[in-house]
């Protein structure tokens, strides 16, 4: 065979191959924004999204979605300019989220016996796929990252509301008040998380009484529509063809 | 030559992997906490535990243990370290092996940060509950903010049972009994599960026709738009109204199902009560110390004055944890960790009792390997080349008095 004939001989096989290289490509990237991804939510987000004594009203609202943005974003920009696949967030958001059950339930659980219910990740995937369906509706980056940032930033709370409920009952122990997330946190000994690193309930948002959560998922969403932006054009960057070709794209 | 040196190649090769699969097959398991590693000077200069009791050694899973004793904050807190303004009472063991089921300073419950006063002395007391059946080293522990943390003595405790036997059931405020251990887990992987299931079926709906290289073939051709069709973005629309619904209306439900609910709670506890020691009539001043490398001791030399009216004797030097004693003048009963033990550590070159009103100047040494086990005797090495620790007093009323000492080192290497 010589370098100009094809390496098919049908158009079944043709098919075939494309839908080969199709797994080939949608495995590695899975794995490789699994990895990637994975490491950015944990370096950015941690211990925000580790434990449920962090998982707070104001700050976990506020950074989760601000530092989770980044991925679908850049995934999308590659998926949908390049090949009109709407699953650029969704896909990236399962990855992660593969990744961080694998990682809670094999180290948390599995090595060092966190219990589950103090260590289960955040749940990302409602403003991932709300992202997504919006990129396809409005084939527009502009549009994706004003409507579908600020609603990636708004779904996060509601989204994981029936999920933290049950922990935010309250419980009295030893004459104190706390939450039973709170109680976890200080029964489940973390030696290298001592009390002082939470960051909850600080700020200075306090005008608005006990309803915070949605001024701060507000906040989240409009810093969201920034970090969408920048992270757009990083996966755009990214998606460039300089690299493999001459007459580059 | 080409053969033999790719052979060579090949074999190395797997030789590597060989010897990369037989490592990770070696794992065994971790068991301190790097309380040997940290600086000297941070364990003899910041937080001396003493009086440490371990309440048992061997304990069933289910079942509770202390560990009690009283700290001083050093007041000759160093200045590399920041200051225990903002501070947890914490326990180093190998993950939640225990649970902590109270931890109390000064008779308060400190389940937040407190703040510290230096100079001062604190008893303190922690409940464990075993969880983990193993032996575990398990240690008092001090974290301070900007100052990271400060392990105590640890001791080796053995923890028996099965860890499914364990149990930890709390009350709420709103009447319910529940096992912490396992509550709303059920809820949990319930909610993960709905969610991944719809997060799928969109991934599906796209990834079952052909992707990549047709796709890309029409994206490259100017046929993007024929890609999505009007099907598609009523299939999208389905999705986000879906999610939109299922997220308003799994809200409401859950605010019906826990209408009763606080945020999380967070605080610095101030004023914490001190414990007063007997007030000290022994004033001792420290004419030099120096560290003697070969022979892993250190040599005091110190001008004891006896103020009070009873004689006194100096029966221990307490230092990082490690107790070095005068067995004529005191004896440990407390089952103090061995390796932390120097049962004859401490010499004294007169230590018949000293009358009151008197002064003497001794030659203080405190030897024992535990000097070099311990690192201590890194202390040369560390960017404030000082020593500290606490002195023991004992009249002949068997009343006991704490000193501390806090002087420059000198290392001798012949």
């Amino acid at each position: 065979m010589s370098a100009s004939q094809s390496a098919v001989r049908s158009r079944a096989e043709a098919v075939q191959v494309s839908r080969t290289f199709d797994w080939m490509i949608l495995f590695t990237l899975f794995t490789a924004v699994l990895g990637g991804y994975h490491i950015h939510y944990m370096l950015t987000g941690g211990d925000w999204d580790f434990w449920t004594d962090w998982k707070d009203r104001r700050l976990w609202v506020t950074v989760a979605p601000i530092v989770s943005i980044t991925f679908p974003a850049a995934v999308q920009a590659c998926l949908w300019w390049r090949y009109r696949l709407p699953i650029g967030a969704t896909l990236s958001v399962v990855a992660l989220m593969v990744g961080e059950w694998i990682n809670r339930y094999m180290n948390f659980w599995g090595w060092t016996y966190f219990p589950v219910n103090i260590c289960f990740p955040s749940n990302l995937l409602p403003g991932a796929i709300v992202l997504d369906v919006i990129l396809m509706l409005g084939n527009s980056m502009t549009l994706t990252a004003v409507l579908g940032g600020l609603a990636y930033g708004l779904l996060f709370y509601p989204g994981n509301w029936p999920v933290i409920a049950p922990l935010h009952v309250p419980v009295e122990y030893n004459g104190m008040m706390m939450t039973l997330a709170d109680l976890q946190g200080y029964h489940y000994v973390r030696t290298g998380t001592p009390e002082y690193i939470r960051m909850v309930e600080k700020g200075t948002l306090r005008t608005f009484g006990k309803d915070v959560a949605p001024v701060s998922a507000f906040f989240s969403g409009f810093v969201s529509i920034i970090i969408y932006f920048l992270w757009h054009f990083f996966g755009r960057w990214f998606a460039k063809t300089d690299f493999i070709a001459d007459d580059a794209s | 030559m080409k053969i033999i040196k790719d052979k060579v190649a090949k074999l190395s090769f797997v030789a590597l992997l060989i010897t990369m699969t037989a490592a990770m097959f070696y794992a065994p398991t971790a068991s301190a906490h790097g309380e040997k590693s940290q600086a000297a000077f941070m364990r003899m200069r910041t937080i001396h535990w003493f009086d440490l009791n371990w309440s048992k050694e061997e304990v069933p899973v289910n079942e509770t243990m202390t560990i009690s004793g009283k700290f001083l904050v050093f007041a000759g807190w160093p200045e590399t370290v920041d200051k225990p303004e903002v501070s947890f009472l914490n326990i180093g063991i190998p993950g939640p092996v225990f649970i902590r089921a109270g931890s109390w300073i000064g008779g308060q419950l400190v389940p937040r940060s407190v703040s510290l006063e230096l100079g001062e002395v604190y008893e303190f007391k922690v409940l464990l509950k075993a969880r983990r059946p193993g032996d575990w080293h398990v240690h008092s522990m001090m974290n301070v903010q900007g100052g990271g943390p400060i392990i105590g003595p640890g001791k080796w405790v053995t923890i028996t049972g099965s860890m499914s036997e364990f149990v930890n059931p709390v009350t709420t405020l709103t009447g319910q009994t529940i096992n912490l251990e396992t509550y709303a887990l059920d809820n949990v992987y319930f909610w993960h599960a709905v969610w991944f299931a719809i997060a799928f079926a969109w991934l599906l709906f796209w990834i079952k026709r052909p992707l990549f290289v047709p796709r890309h073939i029409a994206v490259s051709t100017g046929k993007a738009d024929s890609l999505i069709s009007a099907g598609d973005k009523k299939v999208g629309m389905l999705f986000a109204v879906g999610t939109m619904v299922i997220v308003a209306a799994s809200m409401g439900a859950t605010n019906e199902k826990y209408p009763v609910t606080t945020p999380l709670q967070a605080g610095l506890l101030r004023g914490m009560k001190t414990y007063q020691m007997p007030e000290a009539t022994v004033s001792v001043k420290v004419d030099d110390a120096t560290y003697r490398v070969p022979g892993r001791a250190m040599q005091m030399t110190l001008t004891i004055t006896n103020n009070g009216d009873s004689a006194v004797r100096l029966g221990e030097f307490n230092t990082a944890g490690v107790r070095f004693l005068d067995p004529a003048v005191h004896e440990d009963e407390t089952a103090y960790p061995d390796d932390l033990l120097a049962e004859e550590g401490l010499t004294v070159s007169d230590n018949s009792p000293l009358a009151p009103g008197e002064t003497r100047t001794v030659e203080v040494t405190a030897s024992d390997a535990a000097w070099e086990v311990y690192r201590l005797a890194d202390l040369i090495y560390d960017p404030d080349s000082r020593f500290a620790g606490l002195l023991f007093f004992w009249d002949e009323n068997g009343n006991r008095q704490l000193v501390t000492v806090d002087a420059p080192l000198i290392p001798t290497f012949i």
